[in-house]
């Protein structure tokens, strides 16, 4: 139906340049890395790698990109194991208890950060936690939980619960079941939590600044100070790698999802 | 949730499953839920006893202060971003899907991307030696470059720029509801594309508008990085207005009265949102 | 509320989609005050014509009249027609006298002249009693009838219906039918209705314009179209054919004689154009065939014998699968007077005169 199921072509222009809005900032960075000036500006001559050269020998931006990927990778191992288990026992019981955990596991995502920071902050003081991997890589698994929660749960709404109790009735344990039944069938809902996990560690900015100070300076942290303190081309290149490694992330995804419909 | 595991209702075979739930649920009772009913306590309970910190809410100017800037600004970037976003989804659930497809990962790109970043890329963008006013002088428009950033502008700029695909979301899951044939029988009957628009679309999306709203307004309202970086310290919206209170003049019960009141304002909002609209259709629509 | 009524004519109307002919020269008129039916299989353009008459697809050639008015540029708002689409696209955010009055308010007709014609609609399609319900909760005939008085209600020019039973079940359908027909009679408006469904087509229209691949391959009232099918396609859809491949023997003053198979066959008209040796074909249905447990000896009557393949009873009659020189044959006999006990692997004897069947231009 041309004439009036479409959008009309005000509305298409006006859409596309939300669109370009929102894709503006991410196109700038990349140009802007590769300038060929000592401050943050287009290439105005010619495309450098000085600033990648010096974002790869500088000690600082090393050692933090070091330690933003081990505590990445460890809250990200705590969230997935932890929330998938969660998730599972929830779906199997579904009582009003579990839906109400439920509800406890998605708080994370519905509570400002500032608000859960302040308190954390408090309790790690008490504990001596702050500023040791420990307590961040806590902090951030258990806020990474409910990404892990939501997708598995998604997982589990197309799997029959039936074959969960035929399994137990050829006779095989809780164990058995999950390993062999019902953890391969939600493994893609696995692997997205496991993603989001991951990337929600890695960009974390707001926590990092309350519970880590010397000892522990992550990649978001150390942009932080950067973009408060000198805006030097450096930051572009950070900028670009953050990006890259959930751009990676989210094609890890979308290639697990495709390998699994195939 | 399309198929539901049967309760099981004896403890004794629901035992083992509980096991499962108890490491996440223990986790997260220690370790979140417990610092956060701390926070609540402490306003209450520092530097004396009593309601005595909740009193500067009626009392303090600048506490006052930092509520009205805070509220002003999530209703400026509430507004801009649902008319964003409603012409947005409203294209998106007219177009062939191929278009549908690129216009999707548009959309679902930026959520991938550190808002840290973001909000640097946007200080690249609209600072005063940014590539905006470099274009504009360069081409001989102005002579000065233009604020841009560092006041309620830039933030609302890089608030509205993070907010859109949230709004985006839950609009396009109420349009994509609608019977294609209705507006077109609008027209049928003789309404002009405006008015089949006016009283047959946008009144069937008024949960999605709703939603929508309500999300992004209470995002918005606990949202630090984008208005710290963006609004260079001179604008202070709440979120900010905390992180000062306690890093910096380590003054708790402030802190923590403003966090409890931003935390109970915004429990309120979704307990209001789902007397309206069924929540879980909101989220699952992502 | 009888409206006056008008003629439409549909003059050399194509649509385009890219390389695909949706509509592919179509000229069509319908008179005033009839039922016209477009009836043709899914693909076959109906529905695109259809939207191009209530003025949501733009013809990429070719007009439309209303009257002696072109109203192809008109957007539909402006054409006046009365709708009732597939799946009824009842607002489901108004009430039942809401949706009925929706033509009226986006007219910016007066509220008390409003409610009457509203009250009016609705008491014709006797739904007065359900005004204040949501779409929802009506049952699909009811919606059916919303969708009817929300699509009379404004007096319109035409009322367009887009297969507006398909989703009823078939009692419901037939009750319907019937409801629709009489509907058409008491208001007196010209109707143009969409259907795939045959039978649906033959029961209620004035007229049938069949349409395949976009193109109009016949058009007329449904009597003229069961019994004397222009195309193999015609006879075919509606309802059933058996085919004959032939050569002309002969050509006679009132027909020809045809060979098939080894054997000699007569038919009575449709000699235009014919010569002997040109192949032919001709289409004969299934209840025009006799069965006979002798050969026919009449000398105009056309005879073949076979054996039973198989055959089933359907209380009023039975079907036929017989095995004949030239294939299989299906016939439909009436219960009550087959003269054979139907059994497989009988022989049997098949008889029709030669008026019962039609040549039909092999397409």
């Amino acid at each position: 139906m041309d004439r009036s199921a479409q959008a009309g072509p005000v509305a298409n222009v006006l859409a596309w340049s939300v669109l370009l809005f929102l894709l503006l900032p991410i196109t700038v960075i990349f140009p802007i890395s590769l300038t060929d000036q000592r401050f943050l500006s287009l290439p105005y001559e010619a495309l450098s790698l000085q600033h990648y050269v010096a974002f790869f020998t500088s000690e600082r931006w090393l050692s933090s990109t070091w330690q933003s990927l081990v505590i990445a990778l460890a809250s990200t191992i705590l969230a997935v194991s932890t929330g998938t288990l969660c998730a599972i026992g929830c779906w199997k019981l579904s009582t009003r208890a579990t839906e109400i955990v439920r509800v406890l596991m998605l708080l994370p995502i519905i509570v400002p950060s500032i608000v859960y920071a302040l308190g954390i902050y408090r309790l790690w003081i008490r504990l001596d936690l702050l500023d040791t991997y420990t307590g961040v890589i806590l902090v951030h698994g258990v806020t990474g939980i409910p990404y892990v929660v939501i997708t598995v749960t998604t997982a589990l709404a197309n799997f029959d619960p039936r074959l969960e109790q035929a399994a137990r009735g050829m006779g095989a344990s809780l164990r058995q079941t999950l390993a062999w039944v019902i953890l391969p069938r939600i493994m893609p809902g696995i692997v997205s939590g496991a993603i989001f996990a991951f990337i929600h560690s890695w960009d974390e900015a707001v926590l990092i600044l309350f519970i880590a100070s010397r000892a522990l300076f992550t990649l978001p942290r150390r942009m932080w100070d950067g973009i408060n303190e000198n805006l030097d081309p450096v930051m572009a290149v950070a900028a670009c790698v953050m990006i890259l490694a959930s751009v990676l992330m989210l094609a890890v995804d979308l290639w697990a999802r495709r390998k699994r419909s195939e | 949730m399309a198929v539901a595991a049967p309760p099981s209702r004896v403890l004794g075979a629901s035992l083992p499953w509980w096991l499962l739930i108890a490491p996440a649920l223990i986790l997260m009772l220690a370790f979140y839920a417990f610092p956060l009913a701390e926070v609540l306590w402490i306003s209450f309970t520092e530097p004396e006893p009593g309601l005595s910190n909740y009193e500067r809410l009626i009392t303090s100017e600048a506490v006052q202060r930092v509520w009205i800037t805070t509220l002003r600004i999530c209703i400026i970037t509430t507004v801009i971003t649902l008319l964003a976003g409603y012409v947005v989804a409203y294209a998106l659930s007219s177009a062939p899907p191929r278009v549908q497809r690129w216009m999707f990962l548009f959309i679902l790109l930026p959520l991938w991307i550190s808002v840290l970043v973001r909000a640097f890329a946007w200080v690249t963008i609209l600072r005063r030696q940014g590539l905006i006013n470099e274009a504009l002088i360069g081409a001989g428009l102005i002579d000065e470059p233009l604020r841009l950033i560092w006041n309620e502008f830039g933030i609302a700029v890089g608030m509205v720029h993070y907010m859109i695909p949230y709004a985006v979301l839950p609009l396009y899951a109420s349009m994509r509801d609608i019977d294609p044939r209705l507006v077109p029988a609008a027209r049928g009957l003789g309404a002009s594309r405006f008015e089949a628009f006016r009283s047959v679309f946008l009144p069937l999306t008024r949960p999605g508008i709703i939603a929508a709203s309500v999300l992004v307004f209470i995002f918005s309202l606990g949202f630090y990085v984008t208005p710290a970086i963006l609004g260079g310290g001179r604008t202070l919206m709440i979120a900010e207005y905390i992180k000062l209170q306690i890093l910096d003049l380590i003054r708790w019960g402030l802190g923590t009265m403003m966090a409890s009141t931003l935390l109970i304002a915004i429990v309120l909002l979704l307990w209001a949102l789902s007397r309206i609209v069924d929540i879980r259709r909101v989220f699952g629509s992502g | 509320m009888a409206a006056l009524s008008h003629a439409l004519t549909v003059d050399r109307v194509s649509k385009h989609y890219g390389p695909v002919r949706a509509v592919d020269d179509v000229s069509l008129t319908i008179g005033r005050g009839d039922f016209v039916t477009l009836l043709g299989p899914s693909g076959s353009g109906k529905t695109t014509l259809l939207m191009a008459i209530a003025g949501f697809v733009a013809p990429t050639s070719g007009q439309i009249l209303l009257d002696d008015t072109p109203i192809t540029p008109l957007p539909p708002e402006k054409r006046n027609f009365g709708m009732v689409f597939q799946g009824y696209a009842l607002f489901p955010h108004m009430t039942v006298a809401q949706n009925v009055g929706f033509p009226l308010r986006v007219r910016k007709v007066g509220r008390a002249e409003a409610d009457r014609r509203v009250a009016d609609a609705l008491a014709l399609v006797q739904l007065d009693h359900l005004a204040d319900r949501l779409p929802k909760q009506l049952s699909g005939g009811q919606q059916q009838r919303v969708a009817l008085a929300r699509a009379l209600v404004f007096q319109p020019a035409l009322l367009l219906l887009d297969e507006p039973l398909s989703a009823l079940d078939k009692k419901l359908r037939a009750e319907l039918q019937v409801e629709l027909k009489d509907l058409h009679r008491r208001v007196g408006l010209t109707f143009i209705y969409v259907t795939h469904d045959q039978e649906e087509a033959l029961s209620m229209s004035d007229s049938i314009a069949i349409l395949r691949d976009g193109r109009l391959v016949q058009e007329g009232p449904p009597g003229a179209l069961y019994e004397r099918p222009a195309t193999r396609f015609v006879a075919d859809f509606l309802g059933k054919s058996n085919f004959i491949e032939g050569v002309v023997e002969e050509v006679r003053a009132d027909g020809f004689s045809y060979a098939a198979a080894g054997q000699r066959f007569v038919q009575h008209g449709g000699a235009e154009g014919l010569a002997k040796g040109a192949p032919v074909l001709v289409a004969i249905r299934p209840e025009k065939i006799e069965v006979r447990e002798a050969a026919p000896a009449e000398p105009e009557m056309n005879g073949l014998s076979g054996t039973i393949a198989a055959w089933s009873y359907f209380g009023s009659a039975f079907a036929l699968l017989v095995d004949t020189p030239l294939g299989r044959v299906q016939a439909a006999i009436p219960a009550w007077r087959c003269p054979v006990e139907p059994s497989e692997g009988r022989a049997v004897h098949l008889a029709w005169t030669a008026d019962a069947s039609v040549r039909v231009v092999a397409d």
